[in-house]
């Protein structure tokens, strides 16, 4: 896949203030609420859309990311941590348990399961040429990434950026599970330090 | 998990482990059940809700591969639709209810005053229902008039969401009738385990402690007359937890809080 332009941009937009959004939203304004929206909303389809894979499910997850993030912009707390981050954690929550909660339903659909697992090789093989790609945008957390084994390191962008399972991570690099465990495991406590 | 910590490190100290867990937490490995188990861990837990912030914000610059898809045109509509409804000017269900049962439409008489009770109301429902509240509303509205289209209006509504995820699982709409009768709606299917019971449980402020309301099936609907009970008050709170087959054996909750909501004036 061809680099989309936007990586060249910061990580941190400096001209949007995200905490301000933040603080905004909790008063009821819902002008900085759209503008919030467009400033991000683009971003969080894409996370919520590669974990859940199904359009229609992302964008019902990034529609109650942002109702929530509305009724609960009051109760943002800055001292444990940024205001995007805290966005980010509000999608991601949702599109995880949406993927954790629903695949003890699939299992018992026999034919679902199937239609899953194809179309999870499927990707698996398109991404073993695809591998993921750092940038520098991402500042130290590509250097502590880039200091794992690439396995390692697989592990830990399947499970964040696709919302793999540990058995899923398994399937697609082919490995045992106790091993993805354990490499999962290590590449924590690796990242832990390195970013110390 | 398995946890093999056959490594040289020496590093099996408890807040590792922790902190290990924190971590599979925000890279999405923990199972759903896991991840639900530490979630209610977490409120309670400071440094476990650090450990989690903390993975939150190291990790954050992975969102950065992801590319950016372009919303379809509708869904900000939609969000800024599920915002208004949040506001006094255009309550939710308040609204749909009217509409939607034309014997009780009469503009005439909704009142200021019921919109302002549920705005008051939302506030405190901010905490509570969170992320599944648009959600939840819309579908309260359109079970209301699915189920009974010809009832009285209803008094209070409740919608009962599961405290960690806010999915919402039941709805409870309260009649004006001389049995002060409550229908509990299943929105779907529960799961409970094998050796476990749902039971129905309410309070109101100033309330000792919750009044059992009796056991529930999963995925059934129920009638149940609170015509013992004073008359429900905005705010009551309805509870489901898990308890023995039986029921709770002291008259109280026991077990974890399955689904949880607060009555809500609709009229």
């Amino acid at each position: 896949m061809e680099p989309s332009p936007l990586h060249a941009e910061p990580e941190h937009p400096g001209h949007f203030d995200y905490e301000a959004a933040l603080a905004a939203c909790a008063a009821g304004d819902r002008v900085a609420f759209r503008r919030l929206y467009e400033q991000e909303a683009p971003r969080l389809l894409g996370v919520a859309l590669r974990i859940v894979r199904q359009r229609a499910l992302a964008e019902d997850i990034v529609h109650d990311a942002c109702v929530s993030v509305w009724t609960r912009a009051a109760s943002f707390d800055a001292s444990r941590g940024s205001a995007r981050g805290w966005i980010y954690s509000v999608v991601r929550n949702l599109a995880l348990n949406t993927v954790r909660n629903e695949s003890r339903h699939v299992a018992v659909d026999e034919e679902t399961t199937q239609a899953l697992e194809a179309e999870m090789s499927m990707q698996a093989y398109q991404e073993t040429t695809d591998t993921f790609e750092l940038h520098a945008s991402m500042g130290r957390l590509q250097q502590c990434l880039e200091a794992l084994d690439p396995a390692r390191r697989s592990c830990v962008l399947h499970a964040y950026l696709e919302g793999c399972s540990h058995s899923e991570i398994a399937e697609r690099l082919g490995a045992p599970l106790g091993t993805v465990k354990s490499w999962i495991q290590r590449s924590l406590s690796s990242l832990r330090e390195c970013m110390a | 998990m398995t946890a093999s910590h056959h490594t040289q490190l020496p590093h099996p100290s408890p807040p590792e482990d922790l902190d290990t867990l924190a971590g599979e937490y925000v890279l999405g490995t923990l199972t759903g059940a896991q991840r639900r188990a530490l979630e209610q861990r977490m409120v309670h837990d400071r440094a476990l809700q650090q450990a989690v912030d903390k993975w939150h914000t190291r990790l954050l610059p992975l969102n950065q591969l992801t590319d950016p898809v372009t919303p379809s045109a509708p869904l900000w509509a939609r969000i800024d639709a599920s915002v208004q409804a949040l506001q006094p000017a255009a309550p939710a269900i308040a609204k749909a209810i009217p509409t939607t049962a034309p014997a009780a439409h009469n503009p005439a008489s909704a009142p200021r005053i019921s919109l302002k009770n549920w705005w008051s109301n939302l506030n405190l429902w901010r905490g509570l229902a969170g992320s599944g509240f648009a959600m939840a509303a819309v579908l309260a509205a359109v079970l209301v008039t699915r189920v009974a289209p010809q009832a009285t209006t209803p008094q209070y509504m409740v919608v009962l969401v599961a405290p960690q995820d806010k999915a919402p699982g039941w709805v409870i709409q309260a009649s004006a009738s001389a049995r002060r009768e409550i229908s509990l709606i299943p929105l779907g299917v529960a799961e409970v385990p094998a050796d476990k019971a749902l039971e129905f449980w309410t309070k109101a402020d100033g309330w000792n402690g919750p009044v059992s309301l009796g056991l529930v099936k999963p995925g059934q609907s129920l009638q149940i007359a609170l015509d013992k009970l004073p008359p429900l008050q905005p705010n009551q709170l309805f509870e489901l937890t898990l308890e023995p087959p039986t029921g709770s054996p002291i008259g109280k909750p026991t077990g974890p809080i399955q689904f949880i909501g607060r009555a809500v004036k609709v009229i």
